[in-house]
């Protein structure tokens, strides 16, 4: 794995604008920036990685289903007793996932390690569907990069084949915050896949969800049922909402299912530890108010629970915190998770998005940021298999 | 991974983005729909900055309330 320096593209902002990839700079700062790319080998790729996310999403799927089993790691994950029977119903339907993102560290030595998982409302898929893959080919075009150069890529058409299995022919709403720019252009990049796969698409904000009284159920802003259901919204703020005392009634099918409200949570990270103790893709990771949080020593990561975009994360190093996050999450409780230094290429620190649809691995992007953190001001680079 | 792969868009573009876009900012500790607010012993928490899911509680069918645009509940959050 190597960090390459490499020229831009002289149209690339415009190239991005017209496909409506419009947030590749905000506040003046370089979101996209392909000033530089990332290069992997092949076996980097297919072993380091690829198998790696395999066997990751196999422990927590084995872990989703000892947890509905097992009263005692739902409250550990703070999950409210009232919706335990829709994770267990979906779990049981197997009402099926679209996508995932595992964060990993990875510099291309060593096996990579789980950060975290992003189960649930993933977003930067679009830059790491299309517009990385309309890089690499361009980048080949132009000369920036040698004509043998690939990219380990194929989330877009197996988005469009997950779509095709999950309901081909039926109706789809697509909920999501729409005021914002980086959720409007996930959910119009999925609604896009899921129309190309047969189903016929409706984008509504998440707000304006309404409710049948009579014969009960969610509807449009048409007000047509609502059957089957893509949110970009966490279930654990569901839960929450006003609707959320509705959701055991109605018949809707919701993608992502209620069972990954179990994987997006970071109390899954001591969790895995505790099952599968010693993988070489695991860290060590406790509950905080686990003694043996102590064995960690003085150096560690602290995550809330319940947490986005690097919010309240704290680095502990040697007793001292060398890295924090400000931010409103923490009430549910803490994990402690091993320190995984991150890959330090030259003062920057990538982390690796390992994409999963339909539970298989198939696709990477890379987040760089100037400090351990990756937060929400982090960058997003190519990369290439050369 | 496969150099003859095509990737094409069929919706999206400048048009169907653009109809919903609103101004973007990235930073957003709590998420799209919170921000973050200091309270009163100067620890941040967040603050709904968009009704939620059944945020418009309006929209409650049936029974002779059917119907859009009548407000007066709901964006608590």
């Amino acid at each position: 794995m190597q960090r390459i320096a490499c020229p831009e593209r002289d149209d690339w902002q415009a190239t991005a604008e017209q496909c409506g990839f419009d947030f590749h700079t905000v506040d003046g700062e370089r979101y996209w920036d392909e000033r530089a790319y990332y290069a992997f080998t092949l076996q980097e790729i297919e072993v380091d990685i690829e198998d790696a996310t395999a066997e990751i999403e196999a422990m927590c799927l084995d872990l989703v289903e000892c947890a509905l089993d097992d009263e005692a790691m739902l409250r550990r994950l703070k999950i409210p007793e009232p919706f335990w029977p829709l994770l267990g119903e979906s779990w049981e339907r197997d009402d099926r996932s679209l996508y995932g993102r595992l964060d990993l560290s990875f510099g291309g030595q060593g096996p990579a390690k789980l950060l975290e998982y992003n189960a649930d409302t993933p977003t930067s898929i679009f830059e790491a569907a299309v517009f990385q893959w309309t890089w690499l080919e361009q980048a080949i075009e132009r000369g920036i990069l040698p004509p043998r150069a690939d990219q380990y890529n194929s989330i877009h058409e197996r988005l469009i084949e997950r779509w095709t299995e999950i309901g081909c022919g039926r109706q789809l709403h697509l909920a999501g915050i729409t005021g914002d720019d980086e959720d409007a252009v996930t959910l119009a990049y999925l609604a896009d896949t899921a129309a190309q796969a047969g189903l016929a698409t409706t984008v509504i904000d998440i707000e304006d969800i309404g409710w049948r009284e009579d014969g009960g159920g969610f509807v449009d802003l048409d007000d047509q049922d609502m059957a089957l259901v893509f949110k970009l919204y966490p279930w654990e703020w569901m839960f929450h909402d006003v609707f959320g005392a509705r959701l055991a009634e109605a018949r809707t099918r919701w993608i992502e299912p209620p069972w990954k409200a179990i994987l997006s949570n970071k109390g899954i990270l001591p969790l895995l530890w505790e099952m599968f103790e010693g993988h070489p893709n695991l860290l060590p990771a406790f509950f905080e108010d686990d003694p043996k949080a102590a064995t960690l020593g003085p150096s560690f990561v602290r995550k809330p629970l319940f947490s986005r975009e690097g919010a309240n994360v704290s680095l502990v190093s040697g007793g001292i915190a060398v890295a924090a996050e400000g931010g409103p999450y923490g009430v549910e409780g803490f994990i402690r998770q091993a320190l995984a230094s991150l890959p330090d290429f030259g003062g920057v620190y990538p982390v690796i998005g390992s994409w999963l649809v339909a539970h298989q691995p198939c696709g990477l992007s890379i987040r760089e940021d100037a400090t351990p953190i990756t937060g929400n001001t982090s960058r997003f680079l190519p990369h290439a298999i050369l | 991974m496969k150099r003859s792969r095509r990737v094409v868009l069929t919706m999206m573009g400048t048009a169907a983005v653009g109809a919903v876009s609103m101004g973007f900012s990235r930073t957003r500790p709590c998420g799209p729909g919170l921000e973050a607010v200091p309270g009163p012993d100067d620890t941040l928490y967040c603050r709904a900055i968009h009704g939620g899911f059944g945020g418009a509680m309006h929209r409650v069918h049936g029974h002779g309330h059917g119907g859009h645009g009548h407000g007066g509940h709901g964006h608590g959050g």
